[in-house]
């Protein structure tokens, strides 16, 4: 449960690196409340976790997602570039938050 | 060092501190502290980004904070560390640093809240 409310904690920050990005196109109250709504989000879940999980490990797996999770979104949504070495960090990340979620 | 990269620095500090309030926050007083902790965070990182490189910076921010995070949870708060943990969470924080340092400038538009 601690892990999945993790893994939320991440998508949260994402879903709030999005909202940003929306943002910029298209002002607007609304657009100000998702962002407030997905960090906000992000920090509570995050501190859940917190409660029951290793802090500096909840902290390290929480980046590694939101930053992970922003630059998929950005391939996948935007446009980004996707060489082989974003791929590669990207993997990298993936890989060692299933090695933590194994080995803890 | 001039007055940015201290930004980024004291900023990585505020960064610590409000991860050890959102773990062992437990009065009012404390939830505050923490809640301005993060918003120095915010208030920091975005005024050193006017002038510094910003895939650098988050790197440098990343790679700090992870770091500090964990060694003031073995110090300070007795956590146990075994080698297969550290070995991933280095994987981990090479992967976030590579990725940040990687993006391109077209693609910070997207990083902007990545704090």
């Amino acid at each position: 449960m601690d892990w999945f409310v993790l893994v939320l904690a991440g998508c949260s920050e994402v879903f709030g690196i999005a909202m940003m990005n929306r943002y910029k196109h298209k002002k607007g109250f609304l657009g100000i409340l998702l962002i407030i709504l997905g960090f906000s989000l992000s920090f509570f879940f995050l501190s859940y976790a917190m409660r029951t999980l290793p802090m500096g490990l909840t902290y390290a797996i929480w980046t590694g997602i939101g930053g992970a999770g922003a630059a998929i979104l950005g391939i996948v949504l935007y446009g980004e570039s996707k060489d082989l070495k974003r791929i590669c960090f990207i993997m990298m990340i993936i890989i060692s938050v299933i090695g933590l979620k194994i080995s803890a | 060092m001039n007055i940015y990269w201290f930004s980024v620095l004291i900023a990585t500090l505020f960064e610590v501190l409000w991860v050890i309030g959102l773990k062992y926050a437990s009065s009012i007083s404390e939830w505050i502290a923490t809640i301005i902790c993060i918003a120095l965070t915010f208030v920091l990182m975005i005024f050193a980004q006017k002038k510094l490189p910003i895939g650098t910076t988050y790197t440098i921010f990343t790679g700090i904070g992870t770091i500090g995070t964990i060694l003031v949870d073995v110090i300070f708060f007795g956590e146990e560390l075994k080698a297969i943990k550290v070995f991933f969470i280095l994987i981990l924080i090479l992967g976030v640093m590579g990725l940040k340092l990687v993006t391109t400038n077209n693609d910070i538009e997207l990083e902007k809240g990545k704090l």
